[in-house]
């Protein structure tokens, strides 16, 4: 059985893993797919909200798995369940974190061949990407944690470099009114909001990681929180810079707003392609992720080793990434993913919960 | 053991030999940069129609003749004549192809010129406005805002003469989409320069099918002026008619986006008096019963300077002389704001002046039961100004 007792990350070290999970290729797509069903300019508040709820899901994953110190959701899902069904479910999951792997790649290759390589094929863009992960993947969960503390500053310190500027295109007429059609826009807006944060399954198996699992809790929502914070802001800076028409009508709003102004004199003039260039990095963390957890549920619930599941799931993730055909069925795959998150949250935490809450205090079992 | 290693580091150096350089790279010295890009109605320039002659042509109607002005026409570097002659010869290239697709005559350029066209740099896109009052201007932009290239940075005006003349100029040293592009900057010395609009917000403005107005370009002995501005209806997204400088500035102060520049009034002995403007303040309110709009009031106040005066009679440092011009401005911009909304509301039936964006901001209910029909809703609203303006001081002279 491939165990690694030494393997352990900090609590910042996790937060910074959580981080780089779920903030990706929302930054690039949220603006549209919230204002496309809110219709007002108050979708920021939707995102609060969304924000809100995914950190009450969040807070069940995390208690639930601390209930099984140094053991993942792979793992543990057995103990309470069963076996087989446990076994199942934890396929479920691996599904979900391959798709949502070869969604972010496919994504990345979506605006590099757009905005950056014009003329490139796809899986000249893809193939190197996977391939520098799976060498990532080898390190374990401590080199992977160390590489997104280098990336995290960088892609954040040009992310706000590029908010920075669009200042100038900001106005604050562009978020009012606020409130105008009441709060049901901001409800409908919920559904897309919670998407930009799938990935977050992530905690289950996070947490069996932790050195000190007691700041676990704190850690995850340091993870999530600074997504939100940053999610919120290019929510207002892109309605406030481009306008709810402008966001609308356009396939990647953020850039867009980064591609709306020059800046004479500047050692950059046009800011898009160091955000384009810094935010591949970023997806390619989110990328990582994914492809880590799907790999290690793989190998957990087989008993397999590590290395050749990582080798094998590599066709698989390329399958993945090229199964759209049209950008509408990559964006659909996106709705799609946000779907089978919100059904793998009721399937997994909250299914597991309740028959370990029964099993417990119902029928004093010990799991 | 030891052949097989030699083995993989050989594969490793040619794996790494594969990986440098650029996929997609297309060296800059083999593009074409265009700046500007000039749309006018289907008129064959003499190249073409000499070529349509011989039968170089293809399947398409005549519907809109697009320009591109490349910059610059050859590298500097390889330029063999002298000095003298490399300056008689402008600094940029101007090229026409007609055809009922933008994109299309975009890359019909490619067999003709022998570097193809790229739109990183287009920096400003003028449209004739006899082009959009045929065909809609969603149309015409349909293609720029699709393209990868184009960024949305990239300025918006319309001309009622020949577009593509506005991207000519008499200077030699001067690259005309570079001219207008800066042009822009001088807003804080005129507000009868509008702020520009991107195509971002021009996306935005077809989008939300409201009416909104484009800086106007005139053209005469080769040189271009900023004057006025070309009216798109929101319903149709044709052009209209035009509005004056005067209702380009009037929208200006009414919105309250004026920097500076200049008021004049006519005193009492009809002479010249000019205002310079340091501050100004504007507020809409509107009158409501039964959740509809009865009457919209602007209420103005402005700060500025007395900074011309051509009546040796009186003294401007003069506080009674000061709150007498005051009036006289008061007067003379009311005036100028009511002639221009008369214009708006009762010539052209449209609203560009901000009412909208207040009203949807302000009062959403109501704007929401208006909107759909408010060019023709507000034509019928009346509209009242209060200006009050404060001379604060009268320059470095005092008689």
């Amino acid at each position: 059985m491939f165990k690694r007792t030494d393997d352990k990350i900090t609590s910042a070290q996790a937060a910074i893993f959580l981080t780089n999970t779920v903030l990706g290729a929302g930054i690039l797509t949220l603006p549209r797919g919230v204002t496309d069903v809110v219709r007002t300019p108050d979708a920021w508040l939707s995102l609060l909200l969304g924000g809100v709820i995914v950190m009450l899901v969040l807070l069940i994953m995390v208690k639930l798995s601390q209930q099984f110190p140094g053991h993942t959701v792979y793992q543990y899902s057995r103990r309470i369940v069963g076996t087989v069904p446990g076994a199942f479910l934890s396929l479920l999951l691996i599904v979900y974190f391959i798709i949502i792997a070869g969604f972010e790649i496919r994504v990345l290759a979506e605006v590099a061949m757009f905005f950056l390589l014009e003329g490139t094929p796809i899986w000249a863009i893809v193939i190197p990407f996977v391939w520098t992960g799976a060498y990532l993947l080898f390190g374990g969960i401590n080199t992977i944690a160390r590489v997104y503390q280098i990336i995290f500053p960088i892609s954040l310190f040009v992310l706000i470099l590029c908010y920075a500027f669009s200042i100038k295109l900001f106005e604050l007429d562009h978020l009012r009114p606020v409130l105008s059609e009441g709060l049901v826009p901001v409800l409908k807006g919920l559904k897309s909001t919670v998407l930009v944060f799938t990935g977050c399954e992530v905690a289950m198996t996070l947490t069996a990681y932790l050195q000190h699992p007691k700041q676990a809790v704190k850690a995850m929502f340091m993870g999530i929180g600074i997504p939100l914070v940053l999610y919120l802001l290019t929510i207002v800076m892109v309605i406030g810079g481009l306008s709810l028409d402008s966001v609308t009508t356009s396939t990647w709003p953020t850039i867009d707003l980064v591609r709306s102004f020059e800046i004479p004199g500047f050692f950059f003039e046009r800011l898009e392609f160091p955000l384009l260039v810094i935010w591949m990095m970023q997806m390619f963390c989110n990328f990582c992720s994914f492809f880590f957890n799907a790999s290690l549920g793989i190998s957990q619930v087989f008993k397999l080793r590590f290395h050749p599941v990582v080798f094998a799931l590599i066709p698989a993730i390329f399958i993945s990434v090229m199964v759209p055909k049209r950008i509408n069925d990559v964006f659909a795959l996106g709705d799609a993913i946000g779907r089978m998150g919100i059904g793998l949250f009721f399937l997994v935490p909250v299914l597991l919960s309740v028959v370990l809450i029964i099993r417990k205090k119902g029928l004093k079992q010990s799991v | 053991m030891y052949s097989y290693r030699k083995a993989a580091h050989l594969l490793l150096c040619i794996l790494i030999m594969s990986q440098t350089g650029c996929w997609s790279s297309k060296e800059i010295e083999d593009l074409s940069m265009y700046t500007g890009l000039a749309l006018d109605k289907a008129e064959l320039s003499p190249v073409e129609q000499a070529m349509e002659e011989k039968g170089e042509t293809y399947q398409k109607r005549n519907i809109v003749t697009a320009t591109v002005q490349i910059v610059p026409e050859r590298p500097s570097g390889s330029s063999e004549k002298g000095q003298s002659q490399s300056q008689q010869t402008p600094r940029y290239l101007n090229i026409s192809e007609t055809g009922d697709s933008v994109f299309e005559t975009f890359r019909q350029y490619n067999i003709r010129r022998d570097r193809p066209i790229i739109g990183h740099h287009l920096k400003v896109i003028v449209v004739s406005a006899q082009l959009v009052k045929e065909w809609k201007m969603r149309q015409l932009m349909d293609f720029i805002l699709r393209d990868n290239d184009i960024r949305p940075s990239c300025m918006v005006f319309l001309s009622e003469e020949k577009a593509s003349d506005t991207l000519v100029t008499k200077y030699k040293n001067e690259i005309p989409s570079f001219h207008i592009l800066d042009m822009l900057r001088n807003q804080f010395r005129s507000s009868k320069i509008m702020k520009g609009v991107s195509l971002s917000e021009l996306d935005a403005l077809m989008h939300s099918r409201r009416s909104f107005i484009l800086q106007n370009i005139v053209k005469a002995r080769g040189e271009v002026a900023f004057s006025g501005a070309g009216i798109i209806k929101g319903e149709t997204s044709n052009w209209i008619g035009k509005l004056s400088q005067e209702d380009v500035l009037s929208i200006a102060w009414i919105t309250g986006e004026v920097k500076g520049g200049a008021l004049k009034a006519y005193d009492k002995r009809n002479q010249s008096i000019s205002y310079e403007v340091k501050s100004l303040k504007s507020k809409i309110k509107a009158e409501i019963s039964q959740g509809e709009v009865v009457s919209f009031h602007v209420d103005i106040k402005s700060e500025g300077r007395l900074i011309e005066n051509w009546d040796s009679e009186e003294n401007p440092s003069e506080l009674k002389y000061m709150k007498e011009a005051e009036e006289q401005f008061e007067g003379k911009l009311k005036d100028m704001l009511k002639s221009s909304l008369e214009k708006m509301q009762s010539k052209y039936k449209v609203e560009v002046s901000g009412f909208g964006d207040w009203l949807s901001i302000e009062k959403p209910h109501i704007w929401k039961k208006v909107k759909d029909n408010w060019d023709e809703t507000f034509s019928h609203i009346p509209v009242t100004f209060d200006a009050k303006f404060t001379i604060t001081d009268f320059g470095s002279s005092t008689e």
